[in-house]
Formats: structure tokens, C-alpha cells, sequence
């Protein structure tokens, strides 16, 4: 039984407040001060001390295997708030030990969007992972872990030999997601699907008082993954688990240095990373005709195109888009890219009412989701109107 | 290096979309003079319940924000709900309720007040004797009885002419008439049975007081507003000192929202066990009729035309959004002191032709308003409540309130703004008249906070304020 541990690891250029009275003053959409002053908080309290837990690991255990997803806005902000976090990744990766997985350069909802967009932003995934680690991504992951028939199409088009999902009981079927398995939809491609229970074990239970297996020890942990049948668990993971979403003071990070030990004790028990894991025996096929995430209750896109400010936004944001294409003005283009990054819808989410709401707001960069949504609209109202005082356009050569 | 803003105009409610229908508001109290009786020490020995915890899981949480904020919630408190948690019926109870305004006669949100809760209040089989100085006759259906000065058996108090519009009270010297109305209620003879006195803001406070003792019963009184804030910090003393010696003489406090809780506790020095929070509502709007919607959208403000609602700022903000929504209308319902000075400033604005001066608006009007009107704003500096907002939201129309509104602690399906923010009040019009999704969902959801609570619920949650009195008294008295 092999164990996949892989980590996330992102943040969004978040918009500052752009007011309608503002639209056409030539304001930036984001405020990057704010977004490196994040950054480096969050840094502080989780990049910087699971790096060096992780580096230790890797040390200590041959055995040990990592993947990291990274995305372009990450790695934007690392280089002007913490530009000692690159090295380190490069270090960790060129141990040969760590597994850098493919994805959309914004982390955006482009898997939406007509083609060639997400090709194009995979690409520049690949281009920047090339630049920083040298390495070329086999597996693919799409933004919030979207995984669709279609998705495994694209990823075996773009010669990726493995997907990351979700591993929920609708796409399983009554089938284990400790195996892998080939997308019925494109066969060369393997999948990894996210065995959620144990992750969310550490993601969201681990600090929890209220839990029943409160407190969480490294050895019970791989206890329970050591009584599982299988080939293969997926623990898939927000890197900000690490010291953020808990701060180190619940134990968080000795939790994590403590689990190769364990690991150890049990002679069945290995780690791989995604890369390795996808060459194990495949177990069957599976078809995912509807598109699923790794986020809430219904694993859909309900918390980023599920009401109404979202979808309109959205679908402001693909109209825009085909006049910012025309305009042929790269500076242009690469804003809403960022635009498009998921985490500006999902801060328009209503969720249910009262303390739901509340909780979202907590977790947003607004005071409320329909601040997010004025924001958003507003700077691409803006957008709009510098795409079509662009030169270009209006002329013939739209690729949307 | 900024450029000049040039937002791009907005061609009235975008195609495709309708506008929302609209609400309506209410204005705030007139003010009068005093003389005063020593307090009785309050007691205070119940305790307030605990507000509800909000347990913050990582859950959609994600990777997100996270920003600067560390794990501190207290910015998002909910809001409170009712007070004492007992929902076992209260026995029958006679309720004298010193009141002042009662429609039809009124001009803001007391007068509704009053006429929702004693209507729910008997709804629920209690008894309530109103009183109030006007002659009636009143607004059906209250299921009131009502004493007012002008009864025969009253004679000697004073013609109740001197109470009615237009009289020297309404035009601000209404010394006497507060005097003699407190006069008459103290002096009231015993309608019987009376379980309680219930006095509402500072009119009646005085002989409120001595009626209670007089009877032998509990003081509770409702504060709506306080003179602080009508008059912008500068109080008539003799109306801060009966509003004072209401609130420190009362065994129970009702505020209208935490915000006026808290003045009360840190200007007049109320005992926090001794104040209840107990929300306004409205009544359940009938839907607008899409097929109304207005080729023209209209931003409503409605209510009184005085100094502590920020009308200013409204008609500073329409300057601003008038030239990028060409043909959105200003609209400006109510009377009040400082209708010529915003009309005079409309006009220096640029915006006369773009601004409509309604005046005083009946209740159809009020309604047919609020059915029209794409956008409600009521800016206010100070606004304890503001239930003109609330009936805005029933009306599924998209409001813009100031922080300081009370009304925003029962919602977050409005914008908030700061009273003085212009430019964000400008904006968030115009977001608003552009977006058709946010005018629609702001609009849904917030007449669904708007409509959860009616006075039904607010009138049992002053039952439970009743009974936490009389389970005292009848402890002292077996």
C-alpha cells in the first residue's frame, strides 16, 4: 500500500476595492501590497516551517515521497514577498523525492471556458514549472480538483499520463478509491482519486476539539491507513493545512515530521509519488460524465458558478474575454487570466444563511459576497473598456 | 498616474433585467419638554443569553483569504434573537402602554410601532389600554382600548386640540402639552387588573412612572431612538432628562437593536441585564408586479427629511452617479426641517431636474413607491433602526444602508457603508443600477431576512419580557 501524500499550494492576486466611480481611472484591480502582506504572514507561519519539516523528512527517509502543485500566482508573490521559498522548493524537488503535478497557470475556472484557453494555460503551467524546477509534469490536477470525462480527453491530449480527482462515491460506484484506475473516457490516462475521509481528517478534524478522535497522533493515523485494503491512499491537501488552516501550536507540524516513522513500522506500508503511483496496477475503469470537485457537500462547482452573482460573472468575465483576445494585447490578456482565477468566485458565495454566511465571509477577502461581486464586475467593466480602446481592436483574428 | 474616472454610463435597468420593487421608511420623533421625579433604584437579576457561538470550520474555507484576519469572529457576531428562550404562552395580561404617537397619527417608525405590537399583543388574548394624547379616532383592527385626554372624564386636562398636527406642539413649543399629557396618565384612575405600565420612548416616561407606582406594578418602557441622536448631539435637555429618568426608573429596558442597546448602557448608564434587544419587523409586502418594472429606474429615499438621516449625503452621491445613469430618478419622499435646504442644495448640485421632492406620502403611495423603485437608500448618521429600510427589503428592493443602521444587524443582504463615504454610496448605486444579478439576488435574499421575523414574533418576544417581571412580582408578592 502505497501512500500519496500531495499538497496544494496557492494564493490568489485578491482585488482591492474598485469602486464604479472608478472604472476608467486607471487604478490597478489588485492591491499587491495587501496580497504580499498575506503572503507573507502566511509564510511566516506555515511555508517556511513545513518546508524545512519537509526537507527533513526527505533527509531522514529515502523512502519518502512528496507531490506539490504550485500555481503561477504563487509563485508570482513568493518571488517579491518570500523569495527564499522558491530555492527551497527547487531544493526539495531535486531530490528526485518530490513530484511537481500540472495544472492551469491562474488556477482558474478555464476548464470552462472555449479552447484554446486552458491549453494555453497549462502550457504556461508547464513553462514556469520548467523554469523553476526543471522538471516536466506527467500528472495533471484542474483548479479545485475538477475531474470530468472531458478533462481526462484534454489531459491525454496534452500527453499527461494521470489526473487527480476526487474520490467520491458518485464517480466510485461502490468501488475504493485506494486503487487506481484509467479514465473510461481516455484510457491512457490513470487516476488518483483523493481518499477523502482520511484527508479531511487532517485538513478540516485535526484541531478540532469536538472530534471523537480528538487528538489526532501520527501513530493512529497511519494505524488507520495501515488496517486499509489496496493499493494506493490518496491524501490530497492545501498545502496552508501546515501551520495555517492550524497553527503549529495544535501540533500540527510534528504531526506531520512524525509520520514516516510510523510508516516505517509497517513493513506493507510505503510512500509514492503521484507520478509512481500512477504506474500501479489499474483496478478498472471510470467514467465521470458530470464534472466534480473536491469542494462541499455535493463535490460540484456549486461553490463557485452556483448563484446567480457567480454564473453572471462568469459569464461577463467569457465576454469579456473575447474582446480582451481581439485586442491581441498580451498585458490585457494576462489580467483577466487573473480574473479568472477560482478563488474570485468563490468568494461570491451566499451559502446558507446566517453563521454559514458568516463563516464564508470569514474566509473571504471582502466584507461580503456582494462586495466581491461589485468589485469583480467593476474591474471587468474596466477591462472592457480598455480592450476596446486597444489598438487592435475590433479586428479580425478572435480566437474565442 | 490616475486618470480622471470614466465610468461608463449606465442605460438605465440593464436590458434583460427588471428592476426590483421598492420599500419605504419612516421618520423620527418630535421632542419635548420636562420636568422630572427622583428614580427608584432599579433591580436588575436576569441575565441576558449568551450570544451564539460561530464555530468557524476550515470546511469550503480552503485556501482562500485567510488574510490578516486571525481567528477572531467577534466583527460578525449574529444577530441577536429574541430574548428569554420560554415560548410556554403567558397567562393573560392587562397592559396600560403609554404611548404617544398611534396611526393615523404619526410620521415615523413609533407610531407603526406601536400599532403592530398592541395588535399582536392582543392577537395573543393580553389586554392593553393605550394611551395617548391624540383624539383618535384610530387605525382599525389594533384591538386596543383606547384613553386619550379628550374623554369627558379627563376634563381639566386641556383642549386636545393642542395635540393635533398643526397645533404648538408639532410647530416645537410643546412644553405644555407633554406636561399635561404626563399629568393625565399619572393621574389615571385604575382601569383595573393592570399587570403592567409599558411607556415608549420619553413622552410618558413621567407619568408612566408614577402610574406604575401608583399600581404597584412594573415599569417596562421601549426606547426607539435617543435624543442624542435625533438631535445630532445636541440634546434639549429637558427632553434627555424625562428620556433618562425613563430609562433608569423602568424595571426593563427594550432597545430596538445592540447598537442603541449599547448607548443606553455607556450614555445613560443602563444596567446591560436590565436592557432586551427586541427587533422592529414589518409586515409581509405583497409582491411588486414584475410588469411594473420602470423603463426608468428610481432610487427611493423615504422618510423624514431631518438632519440625522443623511439626506445630504444622497444627493451628494446622486450628483455624482446622475451623469453615468442618465436616466435614473432621484426620489426623495417625506416632509421635514430640512426640506428647504435640500431642495436649495439639489439645485446648487446641478441634479434639480434629476431629484423629485415628494413631500409627505400616504400609505398607498408609500406602497406603490416601494413597488416602483429599483434602488432604496437611507444614509442616516444615526439610525437606532430604521424600519423604513426593513419594509424597503419585504419589498424585495435592494437597500444601501449606513453602518450606524440598526436594520443591519438583522441582515447582510444590503450594502453598508459609512454615513460620510460619498463616493461609496455613489458607487454602490451605480453597481446596482448595472448588475442586474446583484439588484436580483440582494433583493431575494433580503426580503427573506426581512419577512422571517413579523411582530407576531417580536410581540412574544415582549411577552417573555412581560413574564420575566410578573415571575418577580409574584415572588415578592405571593
Amino acid at each position: 500500500m502505497k501512500i500519496v501524500l500531495y499538497l496544494h499550494l496557492h494564493q490568489p492576486w485578491r482585488l482591492a476595492r474598485y469602486r464604479y466611480v472608478d472604472v476608467g481611472s486607471g487604478q490597478t484591480y489588485v492591491d499587491r501590497e495587501r496580497n504580499l502582506a498575506i503572503f507573507r504572514r502566511i509564510a511566516e507561519q506555515s511555508y517556511r516551517p513545513a518546508f524545512l519539516r519537509l526537507r527533513r523528512m526527505l533527509e531522514e527517509d529515502p523512502g519518502f515521497r512528496l507531490s506539490l502543485s504550485v500555481t503561477g500566482p504563487w509563485i508570482e508573490q513568493a518571488r517579491e514577498a518570500a523569495p527564499d521559498l522558491l530555492p527551497a522548493l527547487a531544493a526539495m524537488v531535486h531530490t528526485g523525492h518530490v513530484s511537481i503535478v500540472g495544472e492551469t497557470y491562474y488556477h482558474s475556472l478555464a476548464f470552462l471556458l472555449p479552447a484554446p484557453e486552458l491549453q494555453e494555460e497549462v502550457a504556461m503551467h508547464r513553462a514556469v514549472v520548467r523554469q523553476e524546477f526543471g522538471t516536466q509534469p506527467r500528472v495533471l490536477r484542474m483548479t479545485e480538483l475538477a475531474y470530468s470525462d472531458d478533462l481526462a480527453r484534454f489531459a491525454a491530449e496534452q500527453h499527461f499520463s494521470g489526473m487527480l480527482a476526487e474520490g467520491w462515491d458518485g464517480t466510485l460506484q461502490g468501488r475504493p478509491p485506494t486503487r487506481v484506475y484509467t479514465s473510461a473516457a481516455a484510457p491512457s490516462v490513470a487516476l488518483l482519486l483523493r481518499h477523502y475521509p482520511l484527508s479531511d481528517d487532517v485538513g478540516f478534524r485535526f484541531s478540532s476539539r469536538e472530534w471523537k478522535e480528538y487528538p489526532l497522533t501520527a501513530e493512529k493515523y497511519v494505524g488507520w491507513i495501515s488496517r486499509l485494503d489496496g493499493d494506493v491512499v490518496n491524501l490530497f491537501l492545501d498545502f496552508e493545512t501546515f501551520g495555517e488552516h492550524h497553527a503549529p501550536s495544535t501540533g500540527i507540524l510534528d504531526f506531520l515530521q512524525a509520520l514516516p516513522t510510523h510508516v516505517r513500522s509497517y513493513p506493507h506500508l510505503g510512500w509514492a509519488t503521484v507520478e509512481e503511483a500512477i504506474e500501479l496496477p489499474k483496478f478498472g475503469e471510470l467514467s465521470a460524465p458530470r464534472t466534480t470537485t473536491w469542494a462541499d457537500q455535493n463535490r460540484d462547482l456549486g461553490a463557485w458558478l452556483g448563484n446567480d452573482l457567480q454564473r453572471s460573472a462568469f459569464e461577463t468575465a467569457k465576454s469579456v474575454g473575447e474582446i480582451v483576445r481581439r485586442s491581441h494585447d498580451p498585458d490585457l490578456l494576462d489580467i483577466w487570466r487573473q480574473l479568472l482565477t477560482s478563488d474570485h468566485f468563490y468568494y461570491m458565495y451566499l451559502g446558507g444563511h446566517g453563521a454559514d454566511l458568516g463563516v464564508h465571509q470569514y474566509f473571504s477577502a471582502y466584507g461580503s459576497p456582494y462586495d466581491a461581486y461589485a468589485t469583480y464586475m467593476n474591474a471587468l467593466t474596466d477591462l472592457r473598456q480598455r480592450a476596446l480602446r486597444a489598438p487592435a481592436a475590433g479586428e479580425k483574428g478572435s480566437t474565442a | 498616474m490616475r486618470h480622471p474616472p470614466n465610468p461608463p454610463v449606465i442605460d438605465g435597468p440593464p436590458p434583460a433585467e427588471r428592476s426590483a420593487s421598492a420599500p419605504e421608511p419612516v421618520g423620527a420623533r418630535r421632542k419635548e419638554p420636562q420636568t422630572l421625579t427622583p428614580g427608584r433604584p432599579v433591580p436588575h437579576t436576569t441575565r441576558q443569553p449568551p450570544l451564539p457561538t460561530v464555530v468557524v470550520r476550515p470546511t469550503a474555507a480552503r485556501r482562500e483569504a485567510l488574510e490578516g484576519l486571525s481567528l477572531d469572529l467577534s466583527w460578525h457576531r449574529p444577530p441577536e434573537r429574541a430574548p428569554p428562550p420560554d415560548r410556554s404562552p403567558l397567562r393573560p395580561v392587562h397592559v396600560v402602554m403609554v404611548g404617544w404617537e398611534f396611526p393615523p397619527f404619526h410620521s415615523g417608525g413609533l407610531g407603526v410601532h406601536c400599532y403592530e405590537i398592541v395588535r399582536e399583543l392582543t392577537a395573543l388574548g393580553h389586554r392593553v389600554t393605550f394611551l395617548t394624547p391624540f383624539p383618535g379616532p384610530f387605525q382599525d383592527g389594533s384591538g386596543a382600548e383606547f384613553r386619550t385626554p379628550s374623554e369627558p372624564r379627563r376634563a381639566g386636562v386641556g383642549p386636545t386640540e393642542a395635540y393635533a398636527p398643526g397645533s404648538q406642539f408639532w410647530t416645537g413649543d410643546g412644553v405644555p402639552t407633554v406636561e399635561r399629557y404626563n399629568e393625565w396618565v399619572g393621574s389615571l384612575p385604575d382601569p383595573g387588573q393592570v399587570d403592567l405600565v409599558h411607556v415608549h420612548d420619553w413622552f410618558g416616561t413621567v407619568g408612566a412612572t408614577t402610574l406604575a407606582r401608583r399600581l404597584h406594578v412594573p415599569l417596562v418602557m421601549t426606547v426607539h431612538s435617543t435624543e442624542y441622536d435625533r438631535s445630532l448631539g445636541q440634546p434639549t435637555p429637558e427632553i434627555l432628562q424625562r428620556e433618562a429618568f425613563g430609562i433608569g426608573s423602568a424595571d426593563r429596558v427594550i432597545a430596538v437593536s445592540r447598537h442603541l442597546k449599547q448607548q443606553l448602557v455607556e450614555r445613560y448608564f443602563a444596567a446591560p441585564d436590565k436592557v432586551r434587544v427586541i427587533y422592529n419587523a414589518v409586515r409581509p409586502a405583497s409582491r411588486a408586479d414584475p410588469k411594473l418594472a420602470p423603463a426608468q429606474p428610481m432610487v427611493l429615499y423615504l422618510g423624514r427629511l431631518a438632519a440625522m438621516k443623511g439626506i445630504e449625503t444622497f444627493l451628494r452621491a446622486a450628483a455624482l452617479v446622475a451623469p453615468i445613469a442618465p436616466r435614473a430618478l432621484f426620489v426623495v419622499a417625506g416632509d421635514g426641517p430640512e426640506y428647504p435646504r435640500l431642495l436649495t442644495l439639489a439645485a446648487h448640485l446641478g441634479i434639480a431636474d434629476r431629484v423629485l421632492f415628494l413631500g409627505r406620502v400616504s400609505e398607498d403611495e408609500r406602497e406603490s413607491l416601494l413597488a416602483r423603485a429599483t434602488v432604496f437608500i437611507l444614509p442616516s448618521v444615526v439610525e437606532p433602526f430604521g424600519i423604513a429600510a426593513l419594509e424597503a427589503m419585504a419589498a424585495g428592493v435592494p437597500t444601501i444602508l449606513s453602518k450606524t443602521s440598526g436594520v443591519a444587524e438583522v441582515t447582510e443582504n444590503v450594502f453598508t457603508v459609512d454615513f460620510w463615504d460619498i463616493d461609496e454610496f455613489a458607487s454602490r448605486i451605480a453597481e446596482l443600477l448595472a448588475y442586474p444579478a446583484l439588484r436580483r439576488t440582494m433583493g431575494e435574499l433580503g426580503r427573506e431576512d426581512a419577512t422571517r421575523h413579523g411582530w407576531a414574533e417580536r410581540a412574544r418576544e415582549t411577552t417573555g419580557v412581560y413574564r420575566e417581571m410578573l415571575a418577580r412580582r409574584s415572588g415578592r408578592h405571593p
